[in-house]
């Protein structure tokens, strides 16, 4: 008997077909990802079993570090501009082209109102190692600046939800200052971030 | 080849053999290409944050210059929770009438299921006998000042675990909330 002969196959295969799917796959994920903000500060929140997600726009985010600093951030490059011409008029101060293009960019800040000018003159390495000393919420001299802050966005824009991210160690009484200064300015209703997590038996 | 060959040979013969250039294959070795699509695709798949964060809603009960005057809730329909520092909860229920010798109950409780949840059904079943409903219950959730967000978010998250209709986060203005901060050793402001 004839021994069978196997012919011998060439061991490469047909790449295009994977190629496609990779270079698809690939545009899928470079066009959904959105990558994270630069934070001011690293903020660890509480876990609940909230289901409902956090709005894509008209979002003013507060965030409180666990010492107690507190951040400001408006989600829209418009309104910021917006509102940093009403904080200008507000404090009498002036803003170069320059400096309106930074805070245009800033997704949140945590610096007092009037060292904000100084606050944007720093280059971007500068401000990054800047430990920022948080909003000033004193409210000695009628309103603190906080309240200028959501007054101003808010008339801004009116449809502006207000998130509150806190670290799951922030003190109450930190807390708190923010809430007073909310309801001063009539706002009762906000939401907490917090990330999923289901409900242990 | 061909070429190099013609220019040797100078201008003799010129043009009489037409210049053939071998017919390549078209086809490529895309397995390095795909490699680097994996690869591409494996860091923004990593760098994608595909959990976005919830949000919990709160309302807070109007200041109090401009609160509707609401008819005062039965004690006995109620439960307190305070929030204390190093996650603990002082809970107690206040009588309807406090009088002299009155005594209040307060039970310092944790916020896992067997602390917390256990304190809420109790109050529930207690309210639906007395009531008939237990969304008759209303429960006060007050922080302390040492409390932080983490104790809020659970406390919150406990009523809707719960089923409870009707809670609101006060501020501990109660004598009995007084007492009670300077039992347990926590400022009330």
């Amino acid at each position: 008997m004839p021994k069978v002969k196997i012919p011998r196959k060439s061991t490469s295969v047909d790449m295009t077909a994977m190629c496609d799917v990779a270079f698809l796959l690939l545009t899928f994920f470079i066009l959904t990802t959105k990558f994270k903000p630069q934070e001011a500060v690293a903020i660890d929140i509480p876990a609940s079993t909230a289901q409902i997600p956090i709005p894509d726009k008209d979002i003013m985010m507060f965030q409180i570090s666990p010492d107690g600093r507190l951040f400001f951030g408006l989600d829209d490059q418009i309104t910021r501009l917006k509102l940093l011409e009403r904080l200008s008029t507000r404090y009498e101060l002036q803003f170069t082209q320059d400096q309106k293009d930074v805070f245009k960019l800033m997704e949140s800040w945590g610096v007092d109102i009037r060292n904000l000018p100084a606050y944007l003159d720093m280059s971007p390495e500068e401000r990054s190692a800047y430990q920022q000393p948080g909003l000033n919420i004193d409210t000695t001299g009628g309103q603190s600046q906080v309240e200028d802050l959501i007054l101003f966005s808010r008339q801004e824009n009116n449809n502006l939800r207000i998130a509150i991210k806190g670290d799951k160690t922030t003190e109450y009484r930190h807390f708190d200052r923010l809430i007073q200064a909310l309801q001063n300015r009539k706002v009762n209703k906000f939401n907490l971030i917090t990330s999923a997590r289901t409900a242990q038996e | 080849m061909a070429e190099m060959n013609t220019s040797d040979s100078g201008s003799h013969k010129k043009g009489s053999k037409k210049v053939r250039t071998k017919k390549m294959s078209t086809r490529v070795d895309l397995t390095a290409m795909v490699d680097l699509g994996f690869l591409l695709i494996t860091f923004f798949m990593l760098a994608t944050t595909m959990n976005k964060p919830k949000t919990m809603e709160v309302n807070k009960p109007a200041k109090e210059e401009e609160k509707v005057k609401e008819p005062p809730i039965k004690m006995s329909k109620t439960a307190t929770l305070m929030l204390g520092a190093r996650n603990k909860i002082y809970a107690y229920v206040s009588p309807d009438e406090i009088e002299a010798g009155t005594e209040i109950t307060m039970d310092s409780i944790d916020y896992s299921p067997s602390g917390l949840r256990k304190f809420i059904q109790r109050r529930q079943s207690e309210v639906k006998a007395l009531y008939g409903d237990q969304d008759e219950l209303f429960i006060m959730i007050k922080p302390l000042p040492a409390s932080n967000v983490k104790n809020i978010v659970d406390v919150l998250d406990e009523m809707t675990i719960n089923d409870v209709k009707r809670y609101a986060i006060l501020e501990p203005n109660d004598p009995i909330d007084s007492l009670i901060a300077l039992q347990t050793g926590q400022r009330r402001k």
